[in-house]
């Protein structure tokens, strides 16, 4: 039997909506990743015990239990308590939640690293706590962090194709019905697999040119 | 007025600052001048509430540093100068003019600015005043620290060893801005090694010995035989200084 | 008849769902760890044709999503092969090749981190190369390893999760049959959630155990 993956041409059309469905899912939860890590980060630098202790408790769950499981757990879950959401959704909170667990452990290590001078500085200016956390802090911490961000979002493009469990036909969920369609199961998740790699390649090369962006204005001042 | 009492500090249990008084009127430009680990920096430290006291206590125009509210208002009162710059590498330079007038005072963003960048072209950095600091020299980054605290309009100028970490050239740069501010009639608290400057423009010497303050004379008064340098620790260290 | 309650014989379910999954992490780790660690061996010798190879197919490994590669082995192989594959069978190939991708990149760490002049030394007082791979790169390499492969083992039981889709039995499976039964997802996905917990906190526990055993005996402090 020969590798034929001429037969996915009639579907690319279909594969492409899919592709693009996890790329909108992958910036949504990029972003709540990002929004949800800074304020886990935040918390475990806080100077409250509980803060931290709750904060150290939510990282060590997410990170320590099947994105499946918590997949599940919401899709499947939600609509007991009466929050009936569609699957697009459910999923993007599902990898926000866990994106967030890992995105926290980047920013933390990115705030911990910051030049405690400057936050002197912005402290004896008079600047309030909220203040040096989102104007100094976070921006700082996040551009040091631009590397490890984007495995961060590696992950996340990869961990999408899980979303495909709650019926989402984003690339993986689509190519599954190809696959269907077409009796090529082999031709159809090989050529995925090659699409995913490329995708977190062109995503890699991406992360690396902003993070040479970001290097050129801070020169490796801040830490 | 700056009014220093009694003031004690404590790190891992060796004794940094121990029962220093000073009082610092308006107008005034003091220098601190002592060995290293005499204590200067923690006593600047203190007065801007980066450092806790152990002992004593430490009031801007009256307001208490010990007390977080009255901090608040004590640092609007006052500014600091790193001796390494501590600028805000993700901000311009006029940025980082800018962003505690905006912020802290609620001062219009364009009012702010426009004085911002009369402020750094009055140092002679009128046209780097979108640069970074990355892209800057240390004497210009410590121009755009001047201009930074400067910004804030405070009424006290605390300063320490603002020009230790740069160059000859630089320092000398630095130094004209200052002395020029003195000039002017700022408020000048200076911590600093730099002594010919001190006596330059210094209107009272302090010195701190091993957490003491040994000697506190107009500055005159200090260089002289039968004053300043009748303590021998002072001229212990005089002596070092002009060795080196 | 359906029972919709939950029943003592349901614990008995999740017992055996998690010694499914324990016992496919355990396998999968074991021939993933053999393998990786023979492809850094095959890189380390500069093995013509076959280092390239291998670098590719580690990198494409990594770069894809598990899922995607479960579906290629237990769909694609049957229709291109024309093999007869269990859903076990394509389990522990897919993990064990998924493993061996990411201890290939920390045995790679683990090896390029012996300094050459160690080895230098070694070849020129006669030992063969087997006895320098055995008696001074295998030791230190593995005391080296350890901090990055517990995190990593630990990442890989969260992935045998994905084994429950392509209908193994594990822990996730279980977990799924009893959501449909009693209809109570947050009891059962926290219940399922807790003992994948459980297992990576032991696991990792272990791990650690086992570091502080091998720092003990190998000469070498590390780092």
């Amino acid at each position: 039997m020969l590798f034929d993956p001429s037969i996915l041409v009639p579907h690319l059309g279909f594969l492409g909506a899919g592709a693009l469905l996890t790329v909108e899912a992958c910036a949504l939860a990029l972003l709540g990743s990002l929004a949800v890590g800074a304020g886990i980060a935040m918390a475990r630098t806080s100077a409250s015990a509980a803060l931290r202790k709750a904060a150290a408790a939510y990282v060590d769950i997410f990170r320590n239990v099947p994105f499946i499981v918590q997949l599940f757990f919401f899709y499947y879950g939600l609509p007991e308590i009466g929050l009936y959401i569609d699957a697009f959704t459910t999923g993007v909170i599902a990898l926000s939640i866990a994106g967030g667990a890992f995105a926290s452990d980047v920013i933390r290590s990115g705030i911990l690293a910051i030049d405690t001078g400057v936050i002197d500085a912005a402290q004896v200016s008079g600047l309030s706590r909220r203040v040096i956390f989102t104007k100094i802090v976070l921006p700082i911490a996040l551009r040091t962090s631009v590397r490890p961000l984007g495995s961060v979002l590696i992950n996340l493009i990869l961990t999408s194709s899980i979303l495909s469990t709650i019926t989402l036909n984003e690339l993986t969920g689509s190519a599954k019905i190809v696959a269907a369609d077409t009796f090529r199961p082999f031709e159809v998740y090989a050529v995925l697999l090659v699409i995913y790699a490329a995708l977190t390649y062109a995503v890699s090369i991406a992360i690396n040119l902003l993070h040479r962006r970001q290097n050129r204005h801070l020169g490796g001042e801040v830490a | 007025m700056i009014k220093v009492e009694g003031v004690g500090k404590k790190f891992d249990g060796v004794t940094v600052l121990d029962g220093v008084d000073l009082t610092i009127e308006p107008g005034e430009v003091v220098s601190i001048l002592g060995a290293s680990g005499s204590g200067k920096s923690t006593l600047i430290r203190c007065i801007n509430g980066l450092e806790k006291l152990d002992e004593g206590r430490i009031t801007v125009d009256g307001f208490d540093v010990a007390k977080p509210k009255e901090l608040a208002e004590a640092r609007k009162r006052s500014g600091t100068v790193f001796q390494l710059f501590n600028l805000y590498p993700h901000m311009t330079a006029l940025q980082n003019v800018t962003l505690a007038p905006i912020e802290v005072l609620k001062r219009p963003r364009a009012e702010a600015e426009t004085e911002g960048r009369a402020l750094l072209a009055s140092v002679g950095l009128g046209d780097r005043a979108d640069a970074y600091p990355a892209q800057l020299s240390g004497g210009q980054r410590q121009r755009v620290g001047i201009c930074r605290a400067l910004a804030m309009k405070p009424r006290y100028l605390l300063l320490d060893e603002v020009t230790s970490a740069l160059d000859p050239e630089m320092t000398a740069e630095v130094l004209n801005i200052l002395a020029k501010l003195a000039k002017q009639g700022t408020t000048m608290l200076f911590v600093t090694h730099e002594i010919a400057f001190a006596r330059g423009i210094s209107d009272r010497i302090v010195f701190l010995d091993k957490g003491k303050l040994a000697v506190d004379l107009p500055t005159e008064r200090f260089f002289a035989e039968d004053g300043g340098l009748a303590n021998p620790r002072v001229a212990q260290f005089l002596s070092k200084m002009r060795k080196d | 008849m359906r029972y919709a309650d939950f029943t003592w014989y349901d614990l008995v379910l999740l017992a055996q769902g998690l010694g499914v999954s324990l016992g496919l992490f355990a396998v999968t780790s074991l021939f993933g760890l053999a393998l990786g660690t023979v492809w850094a061996v095959i890189r380390y010798y500069g093995v013509p044709a076959l280092t390239p190879v291998i670098a590719f197919v580690a990198e494409l490994l990594k770069n894809s999503p598990v899922l995607v590669q479960l579906f290629l082995v237990f769909f694609g192989f049957p229709a291109f092969f024309k093999l007869n594959v269990t859903p076990v069978e394509a389990a522990i190939v897919t993990l064990t090749g998924n493993t061996a991708a990411f201890i290939y990149v920390v045995a790679v760490a683990a090896i390029d981190s012996i300094g050459r002049d160690q080895i230098e030394a070694a070849r020129v007082s006669g030992l063969t190369r087997w006895q320098v791979l055995r008696r001074i790169i295998a030791p230190q390499a593995a005391a080296f390893a350890i901090g990055p492969l517990i995190g990593l083992m630990v990442n890989q039981l969260q992935v045998t999760s994905l084994i429950s889709v392509i209908g193994v039995m594990d822990l996730t499976k279980i977990g799924a049959i009893l959501n449909l039964r009693t209809l109570k997802p947050f009891i059962v996905w926290t219940a399922v959630g807790l003992l994948y917990y459980l297992a990576a906190k032991l696991i990792a526990g272990l791990g650690w155990r086992l570091e502080r055993r091998l720092s003990a005996h190998s000469a070498w402090r590390g780092l």
